[in-house]
């Protein structure tokens, strides 16, 4: 296949699957929680502190995105299988990178689409106090990014199940493990890899105003590694 | 050109497909009938390359219209973009979608979200995504089930074109043996994962007749 075939397959998907999740009521249902635990918890910590910041958001939603990605994630592949389309694609035959790459794409599109409300925090920053550029900048990044891996994570889970709920709770299991490696590592013997692997440092070094190149680096290798996998299991499951 | 060259499949210790050989040539329409739990869908499905096959192999030339048994699509696109995206994935112009809509009847349902079709509705879209680049081969698992009498005389005459005035190969999966009879060139029976009988309806008479003796009381009742 062509790259443009490729990108045309990928496009396609994409669109398709976006038009398909926000059409159903669980983007907005998802939103909807995660905004209304993300502001309780936010203004609560900001009105302790009373000082204008951005930094407390953003674990914060880091930390509900654990719930929320897999959610948004975990229909990509696992409703294709139960409905019998998936058969249909591979028939074709489409080939699993663009598959793979357009469910990822949309589901992660989706899951920026649910914390884009967050922005508005800002706003209101702004205009209570001088929040500085910096930590706002890098915490967005960070986020982002974060949201880039942990549905790339919703997606490899998705491949394997052809049950959205055994997706979706795999999925958070898998990011949970991550987000708390670092708890306890002092006492094994692994425990300084433990900590390398734990998302949540990295999310709380963004907060922090730091754009580490190490830090980007480790979510995009957890993204990649997690999206070739996936297509590991759809080819598998093409030719079981 | 469709052929199963020896085909088995195991399924843990079970055999459900065993040796299975047959081929459907250009402007053909092959008969694939059999009872419940024969092996026709796995043998299909290794034919269309989405199930390994645990010995023997399957070829199919060119790419392959396929439609499956109980066929679904995606309940919150129209049936026009529904279209429009399988012509995407398919790599064929989009204009293609309107021509498959006409000549599968649901051209009058193109802006219809899938969702609200009937099972009759819904099938005809998915006999249309099989037309979609005009394939040399179609593989079609029940093609006419939930069909009312008008569609499903529609639905055989269309089939029937796809291999006299297309030249296509077609493998038709049905457990209408009046459709195997009026349809097909040829008919392929498949009992209980082996390949029992390959005949030309019009040559064996009463194909019903002979379907039952070949299958036996036991394995219908």
């Amino acid at each position: 296949m062509t790259t443009r075939g490729r990108r045309g397959v990928t496009g396609a998907v994409v669109r398709k699957d976006l038009a398909t999740l926000w059409s159903s009521p669980l983007p907005w249902v998802v939103g909807a929680l995660l905004h209304a635990a993300l502001g309780l918890l936010y203004f609560g910590d900001l009105q302790a502190r009373q000082q204008a910041l951005i930094q407390p958001m953003v674990p914060l939603a880091g930390f509900l995105l654990l719930a929320a990605a897999p959610v948004l994630s975990m229909r990509s592949f696992a409703e294709e299988s139960r409905s019998g389309t998936l058969d249909l694609l591979l028939a074709v035959p489409a080939r699993p990178r663009p598959l793979v790459l357009g469910k990822w794409l949309a589901a992660w599109g989706s899951a920026l689409g649910v914390l884009a409300p967050a922005g508005a925090y800002v706003v209101l920053l702004r205009w209570w106090g001088r929040p500085d550029t910096g930590p706002v900048v890098s915490g967005f990044v960070g986020l982002v990014l974060f949201c880039a891996a942990l549905t790339a994570i919703g997606v490899l889970t998705s491949s394997l199940s052809s049950s959205q709920p055994v997706a979706a709770v795999v999925a958070l299991f898998v990011t949970l493990i991550l987000w708390f490696a670092h708890v306890g590592s002092g006492a094994l013997a692994a425990g300084p890899l433990l900590a390398h692997l734990s998302i949540s440092e990295r999310l709380r070094s963004f907060a922090a105003g730091v754009i580490d190149s190490g830090d980007v680096a480790f979510l995009a290798v957890v993204t990649v590694a997690a999206l070739l996998l996936a297509m590991l299991a759809v080819d598998a499951r093409r030719l079981r | 050109m469709i052929a199963a060259r020896e085909l088995s499949r195991r399924f843990g210790g079970r055999t459900v497909v065993e040796a299975v050989s047959f081929s459907v040539g250009p402007g053909e329409v092959v008969g694939f009938v059999g009872p419940n739990g024969a092996g026709k869908t796995t043998t299909m499905r290794m034919l269309l390359g989405i199930l390994r096959p645990s010995s023997g192999e399957a070829a199919v030339d060119g790419p392959v219209g396929y439609l499956p048994e109980g066929f679904a699509a995606y309940d919150a696109l129209s049936v026009r973009s529904y279209l429009r995206f399988m012509t995407r994935v398919k790599r064929v112009p989009g204009e293609d979608a309107e021509r498959a809509m006409t000549a599968a009847g649901v051209a009058d349902l193109a802006g219809r979200p899938v969702a609200r079709l009937s099972k009759g509705e819904r099938q005809r879209v998915g006999i249309a995504q099989s037309l979609l680049g005009s394939p040399p081969a179609y593989v079609l698992d029940e093609p006419t089930q939930g069909l009312d009498p008008k569609q499903v005389v529609e639905a055989r005459a269309l089939v029937r074109s796809l291999a006299t005035d297309h030249g296509a190969a077609v493998l038709l999966s049905t457990h209408l043996l009046a459709e195997a009879s009026a349809v097909c060139d040829r008919v392929v029976v498949i009992v209980a994962g082996r390949v029992v009988a390959e005949e030309r309806p019009g040559e064996a008479g009463d194909l019903e007749a002979r379907f039952l003796r070949l299958v036996g009381e036991r394995e219908l009742s």
